[in-house]
């Protein structure tokens, strides 16, 4: 169970386009009160869960045990030599769109701020999910979230993701026939597992022990 | 059958989980569970065996996926694997004395507005799912978290079939479902429709019940059911953690609030059925005293009726110029702003009448409603005087509504009153009828006791009818005030029924309408009113209320009063108008009040196309060149537009009760297109359209290519502007394009979207590509050619 108890300000601040600025005091108040609302009316959940028979045949990873085949040059290049993969979904839930979609009739400014702290949640509660793996697979290296959309991995295999991990029933997150999440403020996605070591490319931050304190991660910024 | 259980059985048992047990022979993640009704039909009557033989009484079908949304890819239809299932269901049960129970869970789309879902959909796939289970004993719908898709389904039964109905859904620790149903909504909208029994299954374990059990109990008098999972699961192995035995234990504590059907979900097996039923044996279901109370609910939220609550009367066009302008232009925004507003004021219900001769009243108030209940969680009374507009509402609303109205005359008790037993609302019942309004109050008592006996006579229950007595207004008809207030006092106390009264038309005529307007509201409070139907923006009229509450005990230790009063700043200064800051100014900060009183002030000595022209205008422009240089961030760029709508709301006003003439610069249509549900973009947009004073019919989102066709055609727009956020809808885009193309439709478009690009636009056919909100306003210059 993972309470989110402080929104990540930098992040928000960035979807929001301030580009390292400030906000003046107003907009500042404003997001303060968003920020509280969005923490009453989101309640964050998340699934995963790890299958270790993968097969890699012409462009696509097949994890074996539950007939699901992911299919892309990019996905392949991302998994190539795991042993594993990690399934996962989470979601801010119901609360956080209903509260985006009320200050969308009252108050734009509101929605916006909202709408791009709901977005910071969600990467927020992905993290926690990186480090729950990292904790329960302390020896193995892993790659960062892959997601649907990502390169050449369509859309379309975010139902299969759904269905693999109950996540209808289990936490209520659902697919528009768009092939968008719902609740919207949601993200699917897919780690591999690897016993040796893999390059920083794919490991990306999730995987380095500055990720804490980094620099480059403060700004949005990436060192590779 | 079911209903003979019922009756005779002190327990009920049902069967524990199906897929749990198919888990652990064949199935594999993600593999569909139901079409081994089809593939394996031994296995599966094999397993309804089992539970039979564990005790069960009721045996649930294998078919909770089996919808024709689900199904859509397996080669099997919906309405096959269905006949198929409940025959293995049948065959396990033959001569044995257990009923079969066709097994429902969610289509596996959320509903408007969460997704894109219609309730009209949902009621077609449970259609097809309960036409094709007929042969089963009972309809269980289960693990439904939505009340809207639950209400669907429940229609689809009541409508197409005449089996008992179960209905259990699924809650969290917060005694509230994924999508924010509570257990007072859930009890009181089903008990309403005429459910059969209604109850708990899934998502928690049986340890974790007792309060929501607890709380389910003192809101219905239905049969309650109860089917938990074996535990939480664990979630890497998801394996549940609680034992058989212990199970047995947990449930039998639940039996103290009156549980008579049990069962298990997920992670329970024959043993667990079997355990339970042992461990009950012998014993009797607790006596549960009745529940006798008035209560409405919206989809998320009950309200009981058991002190003064309030009626916001503000969603309503009479005499508000500004709303039937909304009306006209489908400006739902403005009306969902509306309701926003009277909730924060305090009102507990919202009174919704969408009525104006010049637009489809039917077609507004379903759109209305379902906008309304996707931003607020207050009951709605809906409002209206045609009965298919009524029936309309009331299927698609997504608790339980107050019908608005019902009167003395025959016509409309025998229209109205079997509209609000077969949708389970509540109903205000105004005391006139073919003769008009009575004079005295035995005349008015008359007609009300005629309107519950008939009411009572179709089988709505006395608590569901408010009675309204009719306010006259004071300066026509002095002598009547007193008899209102004495038919509503006599209404109460021998009718036993709870009251209901329009409170403003008192004071019309008269000066300081307030003053009136908040004295009687006490007079009538004091007579027992229930339900004042106010405008509860006047903070003199919800402090009265706050204030009667307190002063009649009913707001034990002043609790609720406090907390609206505690911290009551002095009402606010006025602000000298020397040294305030101009209108620009005011803009470019985002600061509303002032702007709007600058708005005021200029058009006592200024032209209002000149205010517009000179200073509203140049100020937004400020603030968009900031916006493009990275000076100015999005947050204070709509600041700075809402606090000029707020100049351009005092303008419009200004000029139609001057001139009548329009501040319109061109209209323009906003629409998210088809498939589409994300529509920040362009309500983004729309506000900053708005503000450079055009006129935008925003058609919303997920808006088919033909219905913008037909918008533009019917109100002679020429400047359209499409919204798409995702990859799989810019498709939905060039269609609306083509089409509009193909239509002959003179016009230009304009299209953006965070996945868009200029030679996507381009290569669709748009005339112009919007990066952000502020070139939506340099495109619609260019069309409008400033």
């Amino acid at each position: 169970m993972f309470v989110l108890e402080k929104i990540n300000r930098e992040e928000a601040l960035r979807y929001l386009g301030y580009r390292g600025n400030e906000p003046d005091k107003k907009t500042l108040d404003i997001i303060d009160e968003c920020e509280a609302e969005l923490l009453r009316a989101a309640s964050p959940k998340y699934l995963y869960k790890r299958f270790d028979r993968l097969e890699f045949e012409n462009g696509c990873v097949a994890v074996s045990d539950i007939g699901l085949r992911l299919c892309g040059e990019s996905v392949s290049n991302h998994i190539k030599g795991c042993g594993g993969v990690v399934l996962m979904c989470a979601t801010l839930s119901a609360g956080a769109d209903r509260l985006i979609r009320q200050y969308q009739a009252a108050d734009m400014t509101k929605a916006v701020i909202t709408d791009a702290l709901a977005s910071a949640a969600i990467e927020q509660v992905c993290n926690a999910v990186d480090e729950e793996i990292n904790e329960l697979y302390p020896q193995e290296y892993k790659t960062w979230r892959f997601s649907p959309g990502y390169g050449d991995l369509t859309l379309d295999i975010q139902g299969d993701l759904l269905r693999v991990l109950d996540a209808q029933r289990k936490i209520g997150l659902t697919l528009a026939q768009s092939g968008m999440l719902i609740p919207t403020k949601s993200v699917t996605a897919i780690i591999g597992i690897s016993k040796t070591e893999l390059s920083r490319q794919r490991t990306g931050c999730a995987g380095c022990s500055m990720r804490h304190n980094c620099k480059f991660r403060k700004t949005g910024e990436r060192c590779v | 059958m079911f209903r003979k259980l019922l009756k005779n059985r002190e327990f009920i048992f049902l069967d524990g989980a199906m897929g749990t047990m198919l888990q652990s022979r064949v199935l594999k993640a993600g593999e569909i569970p139901e079409l081994l009704s089809i593939t394996n039909p031994d296995l599966i009557t094999s397993i309804h065996r089992e539970y039979i033989d564990a005790g069960a009484d009721v045996i649930y079908t294998c078919t909770f996926g089996a919808n024709s949304y689900k199904l859509s890819d397996c080669g099997f239809s919906c309405s096959r694997v269905i006949k198929a299932a409940v025959e293995n269901a049948r065959r396990a049960a033959d001569g044995r004395d257990v009923c079969v129970a066709l097994d429902l869970g969610p289509v596996g789309r959320l509903m408007e507005p969460n997704g894109d879902m219609s309730f009209e959909q949902a009621y077609d796939y449970y259609k097809e799912q309960i036409v094709a289970g007929s042969d089963a004993d009972v309809i269980v719908l289960e693990t439904m978290t939505d009340l809207s898709e639950l209400k669907a389904a429940v229609l689809a039964a009541k409508e197409n079939s005449t089996l008992p109905i179960i209905c259990t859904m699924t809650f969290e620790l917060n005694r509230r479902t994924f999508t924010g149903v509570s257990v007072g909504a859930m009890a009181v909208t089903l008990e309403g429709l005429g459910v059969d029994a209604i109850g708990i299954n899934c998502s928690l374990g049986p340890d974790e019940l007792p309060p929501i059990v607890k709380e389910l109990s003192m809101w219905t008098n239905l049969p309650i059911v109860v089917k938990p999972n074996a535990g939480l699961p664990d979630p890497n192995s998801s394996e549940y953690d609680i034992c058989p035995d212990d199970f047995a234990k947990s449930i039998e504590s639940l039996v103290q609030y009156g549980v008579k059907i049990i069962g298990g979900c997920c992670g329970t097996t024959p043993e667990y059925i079997k355990r339970i039923k042992e461990s009950l044996d012998g014993k009797q279901c607790a006596k549960r005293s009745e529940i006798r109370q008035s209560a409405v609910s919206s989809g998320e939220n009950a309200v009981k009726i058991d002190r003064p609550r309030i009626i916001g009367e503000r969603i309503n066009p009479t005499g508000k110029k500004l709303f039937k302008e909304a009306l006209k232009t489908g400006n739902i925004d403005y009306i969902l702003s509306q309701g926003i507003e009277q909730v924060s004021a305090g009102a507990d219900i919202l009174d919704v009448n969408v009525g104006l001769p010049e637009i489809n009243e039917r077609e507004m108030m379903i759109t209305v409603i379902k906008a309304l209940q996707g931003v607020t969680g207050a009951p709605l009374q809906i409002d209206t005087t045609e009965p298919d507009v009524l029936e309309a509402a009331l299927r698609i609303y997504n608790g339980k509504p107050i019908v608005n109205s019902v009167n003395g005359e025959e016509k409309s008790l025998s229209t109205v009153l079997p509209l609000v037993k077969k949708y389970g609302a509540a109903v205000v019942g105004l005391t006139l009828d073919e003769g008009g309004i009575p004079k005295t109050a035995q005349g008015r008592f008359d007609i009300a006791k005629k309107i519950v006996e008939r009411a009572i006579s179709i089988g709505i229950k006395r608590e569901d009818i408010y009675i309204d007595c009719l306010t006259l207004t004071a300066s026509a008809e002095q002598e009547g005030v007193l008899e209102t207030l004495e038919a509503l006092e006599r209404v109460k106390k021998e009718l036993g029924v709870k009251t209901v009264l329009g409170v403003s038309n008192i004071s019309f005529g008269l000066p300081n309408r307030e003053l009136i307007n908040r004295t009687f509201l006490t007079m009538a409070l004091q007579k027992g009113l229930d339900l004042p139907i106010i405008n509860p923006n006047v903070e003199a009229m919800t402090g009265a209320v706050k204030a009667f509450k307190l002063l009649a005990n009913i707001d034990k230790n002043s609790v609720e009063y406090i907390a609206s009063y505690n911290d009551a700043k002095p009402t606010a200064e006025k602000s000298a108008s020397n040294g305030a800051p101009d209108i620009g100014y005011s803009i470019e900060h985002g600061l509303k009040k002032e702007a709007a009183r600058a708005t005021r002030e200029l058009l006592s000595t200024s032209d209002a196309m000149e205010i517009v022209n000179r200073h509203l205008i140049p100020a937004l422009d400020k603030v968009g060149d900031g916006f493009e240089k990275g000076t100015v961030f999005l947050p204070q760029l709509i600041q700075a537009a809402t606090a000029a709508q707020g100049c351009f709301e005092i303008i419009k006003e200004h000029l139609s009760s001057t001139s009548g003439s329009k501040v319109s610069k061109g209209k323009i249509i906003l629409a998210t297109v088809k498939g589409d549900i994300h529509d920040i973009g362009k309500n983004i947009v729309k506000v900053l359209l708005e503000n450079y004073g055009y006129t935008v019919f925003d058609l919303g989102r997920d808006v088919p290519p033909e219905k913008i066709v037909k918008t533009a055609k019917e109100n002679d727009i020429h400047f359209i502007g499409l919204s798409a956020l995702m990859t799989t809808t810019l498709k939905s885009m060039e269609e609306t394009i083509k089409l509009l193309h193909s239509e002959n439709v003179d016009c230009k478009t304009f299209v953006g979207g965070a996945v868009l690009t200029c030679e996507y636009a381009k290569q669709i056919g748009a005339d112009y590509y919007c990066r952000d909100a502020k070139e939506s306003v340099d495109a619609a210059r260019d069309f409008f050619g400033e």
